[in-house]
Parts: structure tokens; C-alpha cells; sequence
């Protein structure tokens, strides 16, 4: 059937092909979306499963963007995300650059470097909790023999050295992934153009401003696309290593859904939450896949 | 002459010092990971004590012997049913994620067609979706279709969440397979079908396989979707079995560690096997329009 | 018998047309060339005489057969590419007998007929490796192999040569020519380059913007353009082209300056009448340096404003009518920028084109 389909219309073949995927996406992404949204526009409660049938438009919204309990947690997700991905950028690419210029036992580097990107981050959260642990954590046995310290560093209970600790998990578990991609993009680089502008007088650092930064956007850009793909798995971390605590000090947009919704049973709410971090990531990818094309095109002239 | 000497001299200084710092620094970034490994082979006794045992004074496999049941002692989380079920779970899924992965990456490659920029995003966008939003709606649904705590309803979740990428992956891949190579095919007498089995796929082979990889890592590393789907241990993977060390009175820090060994070196070993293609086709896919 | 014809044969992607209803028939086992500059749908055309490119509209046959709607498998042809296709994860033994063992071809035959293709294409030492350790020039015979192997009815080239440095070029040109008179066969031979044209073809097809503009051997192309298009486009350099019009039996240029009309056009042209009149540099040449002396002539005094020697002869550049032309200096003599001469025109050679339409205005 699917060949006389593709030999009488051959212009279908591409969408026969891209069936089972939109079948997929719309079934398991799409259609849940939808009925996410009009679970946000209702009063649901786990608990009462009536509610679902009482439609109350864009209460749980005006609720929440009113709601200080609400924007502090939104806050402190965009503040911990900024932070994150700029220094994890900056880390890539200064391991990047250094491994870039290693010539002997480079291959090696390279493969242990990966070495953190394949961490569940859950399993980065769980290793976390035990290396900040205040008791036995290594970090605090360090610090104490080494005799840094005599007190136990409450590295999990206090609200801003929590949040540290998890930006420090955040940023170990995905910083390989920038300088994974700035390396490619360092290696993919020509020569030529480093060339001329040595003889056109540039400095290192001249250099390095207007011949490699420009060219390993398009690199950085995929990165950062990649990247905001799966922003929202710092939940994981959060959830292993402080639980939103201690008194919702480090509750970040992600955990404090599931809070509502599973533990408060809110789904209505919860829901109402969720849309927005979709959007928010939504809008987050779009924009990193835009700038990627833009460079890629930008690019395509150049190679 | 002298001075050639002494610069090249310096220069060699130099370049054994930033091998020795970058060293330092993959072994400082990679140290966590490996303290949690060791701690694995260490009686839970030697990491609680105070003060601390620096160097372990003897490994042992107890902790793995408790979590299989080999020993005497046996904890009570039922850690050989969790990787049985996360094994199930996300090899299912990603080969059912390939195949249909493989399709959809072909027709992008292949093929010009309507709406073609907007669906490749549209794909990429859904996959933006946060795993706690979409677990929300999908917990309500998988309810109602009597998903929940079923490997079935894990698996299709996952499929869901690897297609995008996988198509990413393997639209790179193909794209670096000149069209003419299938076009001699046919022309030698193939239908495409065919030349897309002897000539394309033999071609893209290793760049299917790492993305299979990516796909498996993502499905066997999941935590924020399994968590709330699953429930007993017809279908809990291993993420999700390690937050019940958590629920316990005392917490067995070793007996932790040696889940987390058995979660990640399964994931060590495929990505080094895959590394090279891995980063291939994560920069293929991007910067070649 | 693989003849093949092409019958109004269109070719649009959605709503751009690019090529635009040609007819040709190709005879059994001719060398046919098609040539024209970049984009004119060359390849298309090739691509679909193979079956790789759908065709909008009329019809194409092989030996006969309309094939408009057969799959390329199905059409017994063979085609080289140009970046050669070979299969990467092959040696150079399975990519010659890929289309054989497709057929279903027993081992012993497959083995029997690359043996011959490799003997005939000097690739039996190279049998074992892959594509990946050859260089170009043993790319592309690899390529020729793979056609060669499988008996078509016909051979598809687009561009074979293109790829290899001009050294290489030549040699592989010698090659294909000998390779045809081995294993006759019609084939079709797309190049933008006019040296391969001339040098390969039974039959030159001239093509712009999809349509084309003249079939003939080369020496027709070359002799009797049928257009000024084929004129600037066949032969460097190319054949300068002078606005004229026709009065009193004379071809007067755009300064008065007249010429008579070519005792062979004299009953073509017609009081009144734009032309544009076309002579190859070759025949606009100082008195006592040209290829041929006798025959109608005009003399002409021009000033020479740049002189490119090339050993035994000099290109000249120069004005006439207000117009830069192009001339040749045959002889080792050396000329100066501001040196005035008397040029012969041989216009036994000349051309003339309707002004209108670009067309010459002899009927050919
Ligand atoms: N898939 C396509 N979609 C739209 N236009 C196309 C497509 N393929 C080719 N064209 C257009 O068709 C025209 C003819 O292309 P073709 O490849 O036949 O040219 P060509 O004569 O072989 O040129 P060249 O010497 O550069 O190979 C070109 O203008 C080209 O831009
Ligand atoms: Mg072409």
C-alpha cells in the first residue's frame, strides 16, 4: 500500500515517512498539552475529580502572576538557569581551548571529559548530597583535616550555600556538553583564516576575539540549543539533593510543580504552572535554534 | 643558536605545563564521579566513621553482593527487578525511537517538501517541553488508560521523548551520504528502497548507533517522568529505585553508591564505545544547513 | 538498438520551468555532447533520459520504449556522476559488480565481466582497494568500470571531468574517446567545457535557458553558428560580434565603415536589414599574418591597444567601429600598444546574424 501511495503521489513520500513521528509526538506531547491547558483553566483536584468540569478561565493564572509565593520560585529558576549556562559556557570553552592545544594523549582528554555527561542527574543530585553531605560528606572531611574549617559547613541546609551547591552540580553535569561542541567547532576550524590575521598584525588576542569566537558561535549556538532542551532535568538535582528545602530556599519552577500538583494534588494549578514553563522553554529553545540558523547561514557564505 | 635552544626549551616547559594543568583539571572535574564509584567497593561503616578513612583499606563487593542477593545479608530494595525493568524500558524504546527516528531523519535529509523548516522545528519544540509540565497531563491521561506503573507506558513516553533528536542526529547523517551514491544505486539497478539498505544504511550505520545511544542514555537516565509514572516494581527503573535508599530510616550510603555504579557503567561503556560518532553527529546535524 | 529520443520533453520544479519542450533523437551508438553554460539544464535533461528527475512534460524513449514512467532500474542505462558515486564501504571489485550482483548475476559471471571491465580500464591491480586509497583519475575510471560493466543501451555522463586537474582532464578525455570506439555504445556526454565537445562528439547539442539552440557535428557548431549564442559560446575566443546594417549590397558598421556582404549571403540579406556581423579573431589578422591570404577579403587600417604574445602567435586587441574586437598575429613578430596596422578581414568566414533575433541569416 505505502508503495502504491509513494509511486502514484510521489510528493507524499516524505510525510508517509514523518507519520509515525508526528503520530508519536502529537499523542504523547501534543495531546496531553492540550488537555494540560484546559486542566489549567479549572479548579482540578486530584482528590475531587468532579472539578475537572468546572471551568474558571484564567483564575489559576491571575492566581499565580499575583502570587509572590509564585514569582520568587520563577525568579530564582531564570537567575539559577542564567548563571548556569553562562559559566558553563565560559568553562567549555576554556577546556576547550586548553585541550585544543594539547597535542599529546589529546584523544584521552577528550573521551574522560565526557566523563560527567554521562551521569543520570539524578545520579549527579544523589552524588552531590553526598559529597556536600555536612556529616560525612568528603568535602567537609576535607576542609576539617585539612584543618580550613572546625565546624561542619551546613553545605545543604543553608539557603545560599544550598543554592551553590546545586548551581555546582548543575554546572559539573553539562559543562562538557559546551566544550564537547566548541572543541568540534575548534577542530572543524581552517587554518587560513587564523593565518591572515596573524599576518594581518592581529594579536592572540585579537585573534581570538574576531576569527575563533565569530566562527564557533554556530557551535556554541548548538550547545545552547541542546542545552535548552533539557534545562528543566536540574529538577532532578534539586529534587535529590534539597528537595526545594530547606523552607522552599532552593524551590525552583520545576520542583515546586510536581509539589502541587502530587503532593498538593492542585493539578489545576499545577497545570497552570506547567504552561508557563513550557512556554518559558519553549520561547528559550526557539530562540537559541533561531540564532543557530542565522549563523549557519552566516556560515554558509564563508565556507 | 643558543637562544633557538633555550626558546625551544622554554617552549617545551610550556607545553608539559599546560598538559599537566589540563590534566589536573579533567582529573578535579572527574573526581566526584569517581568518589562515588569507589565508594561503592566500601563497607558503609568505613564512610560514616569519623574521622574519616581517607584510603580505603580493603574494596569489597559486599555492597553488590547485598544489592543482588549473593551474601547472607540482603537489602530490602529490590534492585535486580529495577534494572531488569530500566533495561526493558529503554532498549524498547529506543529501538522503536530509531526506526521511527530513521524515517523521519531520511525525509528531511531526502527530501525538499512543504513546511519542512517549521515541522523540523515543531519537533524540536515539543522535545523543549519540560519532563515535571508533561508528566502532569500525562499522569492524568496514562490514569485513564490504565498506563500507570506499566513498562508499556514508560516506553511510549520515551519513544516520544527520543524521536526529536534522534531525527536531529540522523538528518546530520544522512545529509554527509551524497544523494548520488543512492542514485548510482538505482541507476545499477536498485529500487530505492533497496539502495537505501545496501548503500545509505551500511554508510550512516555508525552514525544510527551512536544516536540509539543518545536515545538509550536519555530513557535509562530519565528521573522526572518515571517518578511519577511508575510505582511498584512492575515498572520502576533504577533512577527512580535509587530515591528509596532515601525513604529508609538510615541512610545506606554505600549500598547508594553501588546503585549508582550499577547505573552508570552500563552508560560509560556505550559512550565510549559511540564518543566519535557522538560528537560527529551532534555538530553534523547542527552546522550543516 | 538504444536510440533515444526526446519528444517536447519539459521539465518545471513547481512553477519554474527550466527546461522548456525539447526534441532530439539520439542514434544508436552516437557520441552526443551536451554543452552550455551554467544552469542552461544539461544535467536536468540528462537526469531525466536516466530516471532520476521526473518529467513534466512530452516524452523520452530508449530503443524505442517511452520510458517516461519507468524507475532508472528499470531503463538499462548507466551513468557516471560527477564526484564518481562510488559506493565508499566497497573495494573497487564490489562497487564494479554492485549492479551485476543486483541483476542476480551468478558469482562466476560477475567475477568474469569485472574481470574484462578492469582489463579494458587497466583497474585489475586496484581491484581490492577501496574507493578511499585511489586517486581522482582512478576515481573516475573506477566510474567508467562500474557504467561500462552491466551492457547498457546507453551511457549518461554529467560532467565526468570536471573534478580532475587539466592535465589529468586530457588524458581521461583520449580515454573516454577510446573506451567508445571499443564498446560502442550511445551515449549521452553533459560539459560545460568546449574543448571536450569538440574533441568527443559524433553530435554537439547546444543549450541556453533550457532550450536548445543548435545540434550539429562539431565542425557545424563550429563553422555555421546558428545564433550568435553559439557563436560567442563555441570557440575562444569567442567570435566578435559588429552591429552592421545592410546598404547597397555592403555591410556598413556602426562608423561607416562598409564591407561587402559575402558572395555567399549576398541572397540572404536585404536592403535595410540590422544585422550584427561576426568574425572569429582568428580571421581579423595584420596583413601577411593570417591563417589564409586569398579568398574575399577587406583591409582595414586598425590601432593596436594591447598585444598578447603567446609565443608563435599574439592576440590583439584592438577597435574597430568604435567596438573592442579581438584579432591574431600568426608569426613570431612582436607588436606594440599604438602601432597601427592594416588587418585583413577574411570574410569568405565571416558571419552575418539578424539583429533582431540573433539568428544567422543563412539557412543552414
Ligand atoms: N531541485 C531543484 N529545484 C529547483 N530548481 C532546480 C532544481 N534543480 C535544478 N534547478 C534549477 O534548474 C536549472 C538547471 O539546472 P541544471 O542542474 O540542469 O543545470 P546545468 O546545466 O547542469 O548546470 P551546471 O553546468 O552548473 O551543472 C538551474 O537554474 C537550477 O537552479
Ligand atoms: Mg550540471
Amino acid at each position: 500500500m505505502i508503495r502504491a501511495l509513494t509511486t502514484k503521489r510521489p510528493e507524499m513520500t516524505p510525510f508517509l515517512l514523518l507519520t509515525p513521528a508526528l503520530i508519536t509526538m502529537l499523542f504523547v506531547v501534543a495531546l496531553p498539552l492540550v488537555f494540560s491547558l484546559w486542566t489549567s483553566l479549572t479548579p482540578y483536584q486530584l482528590t475531587k475529580p468532579q472539578t475537572i468540569y468546572s471551568f474558571v478561565g484564567l483564575r489559576n493564572y491571575t492566581r499565580l502572576l499575583t502570587d509572590p509565593g509564585f514569582w520568587i520560585p520563577f525568579g530564582r529558576t531564570v537567575l539559577f538557569l542564567t548563571i548556569a549556562l553562562n559559566l558553563e559556557f565560559a568553562f567549555g570553552l576554556g577546556i576547550a581551548l586548553l585541550i585544543n592545544k594539547i597535542t599529546w594523549g589529546q584523544r584521552g582528554l577528550r573521551t574522560i571529559m565526557m566523563f560527567p555527561m554521562m551521569f543520570s542527574p539524578i545520579l549527579v543530585g544523589f552524588q552531590f548530597k553526598f559529597i556536600f553531605n555536612d556529616n560525612i560528606g568528603i568535602l567537609n572531611n576535607a576542609l576539617q583535616s585539612l584543618g580550613l574549617t572546625d565546624q561542619a559547613i551546613p553545605w545543604l541546609v543553608d539557603a545560599k550555600l544550598a543554592m551553590f551547591s546545586l548551581l555546582f552540580a548543575e554546572i559539573w553535569m553539562s559543562t562538557s556538553v559546551f566544550a564537547i561542541l566548541l572543541l568540534a567547532g575548534l577542530f572543524a576550524m581552517p587554518r587560513d583564516p587564523l593565518e591572515a590575521a596573524k599576518v594581518d598584525g592581529c594579536n592572540a588576542f585579537q585573534t581570538f576575539r574576531h576569527i575563533t569566537l565569530p566562527f564557533l558561535m554556530p557551535f556554541a549556538y548548538i550547545a545552547m540549543t541542546i542545552r535548552s532542551l533539557d534545562v528543566a532535568r536540574a529538577y532532578d538535582i534539586v529534587k535529590v539533593m534539597t528537595g526545594g528545602g530547606p523552607a522552599g530556599r532552593t524551590e525552583l519552577l520545576w520542583t515546586m510543580i510536581a509539589r502541587t500538583g502530587y503532593e498538593n494534588a492542585k493539578m489545576g494549578q499545577a497545570n497552570a504552572m506547567a504552561y508557563i514553563s513550557t512556554v518559558l522553554s519553549i520561547l528559550f529553545t526557539w530562540y537559541f535554534y533561531r540564532k543557530l540558523i542565522a549563523a549557519r547561514r552566516f556560515m554558509g557564505g564563508v565556507q | 643558536m643558543s637562544a633557538v635552544v633555550e626558546s625551544r626549551a622554554s617552549k617545551r616547559a610550556k607545553s608539559v605545563a599546560l598538559w599537566i594543568a589540563t590534566f589536573a583539571l579533567m582529573l578535579v572535574m572527574c573526581l566526584p564521579g569517581l568518589w562515588v564509584m569507589l565508594s561503592g567497593f566500601r563497607p558503609n561503616r568505613e564512610i560514616l566513621a569519623k574521622p574519616p578513612v581517607w584510603l580505603p583499606e580493603a574494596l569489597t563487593l559486599d555492597n553488590f553482593g547485598k544489592i543482588f542477593g549473593w551474601g547472607a545479608e540482603q537489602i530490602a530494595i529490590p534492585v535486580p527487578a529495577y534494572f531488569t525493568n530500566s533495561l526493558i524500558i529503554a532498549l524498547t524504546s529506543t529501538l522503536i525511537a530509531l526506526a521511527i527516528g530513521m524515517a523521519g531523519g531520511y525525509a528531511f535529509a531526502r527530501f525538499r517538501f512543504r513546511f519542512k523548516g517549521g515541522l523540523f522545528l515543531g519537533l524540536m519544540l515539543f522535545r523543549a517541553v519540560p519532563g515535571v509540565a508533561l508528566s502532569l497531563p500525562v499522569f492524568m491521561l496514562w490514569s485513564k488508560l490504565g498506563l500507570i506503573d506499566t513498562k508499556a507506558g514508560l516506553i511510549i513516553v520515551y519513544v516520544s521523548l527520543n524521536v526529536p533528536f534522534t531525527i536531529w542526529l540522523i538528518d546530520g547523517f544522512f545529509r554527509q551520504i551524497p544523494l548520488s551514491l543512492s542514485e548510482a544505486a538505482q541507476v545499477d539497478g536498485c529500487t530505492r528502497w533497496q539502495a537505501f539498505w545496501k548503500i545509505e544504511f551500511p554508510l550512516a550505520r555508525s552514525g544510527i548507533a551512536s544516536a540509539g545511544v543518545f536515545a538509550f542514555l536519555t530513557s535509562w537516565n530519565e528521573f522526572a517522568l518515571a517518578s511519577q509514572l511508575t510505582r511498584s516494581t512492575d515498572s520502576k527503573t533504577l533512577p527512580v529505585g535509587l530515591l528509596d535508599f532515601t525513604a529508609q530510616f538510615t541512610i545506606d550510603w554505600a549500598g547508594m553508591c553501588a546503585m549508582a555504579v550499577i547505573i552508570i557503567v552500563p552508560a560509560l561503556i556505550l559512550t565510549f564505545v559511540v564518543q566519535k560518532h557522538l560528537i560527529a553527529g551532534l555538530t553534523f546535524g547542527g552546522v550543516k544547513g | 538498438m538504444a536510440a533515444i529520443t526526446l519528444e517536447k520533453v519539459v521539465k518545471k520544479y513547481g512553477a519554474l520551468g527550466v527546461v522548456h519542450g525539447i526534441d532530439l533523437t539520439i542514434a544508436h551508438e552516437e557520441f552526443v555532447v551536451l554543452v552550455g553554460p551554467s544552469g542552461c539544464g544539461k544535467s536536468t535533461t540528462l537526469r531525466m533520459i536516466a530516471g532520476l528527475e521526473d518529467i513534466t512534460g512530452g516524452l523520452v524513449k530508449i530503443g524505442g520504449q517511452v520510458v517516461n514512467d519507468l524507475p532508472p532500474r528499470k531503463r538499462n542505462i548507466s551513468m557516471v556522476f560527477q564526484n564518481y558515486a562510488l559506493y565508499p564501504h566497497m573495494n573497487v571489485r564490489d562497487n564494479l559488480g554492485f549492479g551485476l550482483k543486483i541483476a542476480g548475476q551468478s558469482p562466476a559471471e560477475i567475477s568474469k565481466r569485472v574481470g574484462e571491465a578492469a582489463e579494458i580500464l587497466g583497474l585489475t591491480p586496484l581491484l581490492d582497494r577501496t574507493p578511499a586509497e585511489l586517486s581522482g583519475g582512478q576515481r573516475q575510471r573506477v566510474a567508467m568500470g562500474r557504467a561500462i560493466v552491466r551492457n547498457p543501451d546507453a551511457f549518461l555522463f554529467d560532467e565526468p571531468l570536471s573534478n580532475l586537474d587539466a592535465k589529468l582532464r586530457g588524458q581521461m578525455r583520449a580515454e573516454i574517446k577510446k573506451l567508445h570506439q571499443k564498446v560502442r555504445t550511445t551515449v549521452v556526454y553533459v560539459t560545460h567545457d568546449q574543448v571536450e565537445a569538440m574533441t568527443l562528439a559524433d553530435r554537439i547539442v547546444v543549450m541556453k535557458d533550457g532550450h536548445i539552440e543548435q545540434v550539429g557535428t562539431p565542425m557545424q557548431v563550429f563553422n555555421h553558428p546558428a545564433t550568435t549564442f553559439v557563436a560567442t559560446f563555441i570557440g575562444s575566443p569567442p567570435m566578435n560580434l559588429l552591429p552592421a546594417t545592410i546598404s547597397g549590397g555592403a555591410v556598413r558598421l556602426a562608423d561607416g565603415t562598409a564591407v561587402p556582404v559575402p558572395d555567399r549571403l549576398t541572397g540572404h540579406v536585404r536592403d535595410g536589414m540590422a544585422v550584427l556581423l561576426g568574425i572569429r579573431p582568428d580571421d581579423i589578422s595584420p596583413v601577411g599574418h593570417g591563417l589564409s591570404q586569398d579568398g574575399p577579403g577587406a583591409e582595414v587600417a586598425l590601432t593596436v591597444d594591447l598585444a598578447e604574445p603567446l609565443g608563435m602567435e599574439s592576440l590583439i586587441y584592438t577597435r574597430l567601429a568604435g567596438q573592442e574586437v579581438q584579432a591574431k598575429l600568426y608569426g613570431p613578430r612582436i607588436v606594440a600598444p599604438g602601432e597601427v596596422l592594416t588587418f585583413r578581414l577574411a570574410l569568405d568566414r565571416a558571419h552575418l546574424f539578424d539583429a533582431a533575433t540573433g539568428k544567422t541569416v543563412r539557412a543552414l
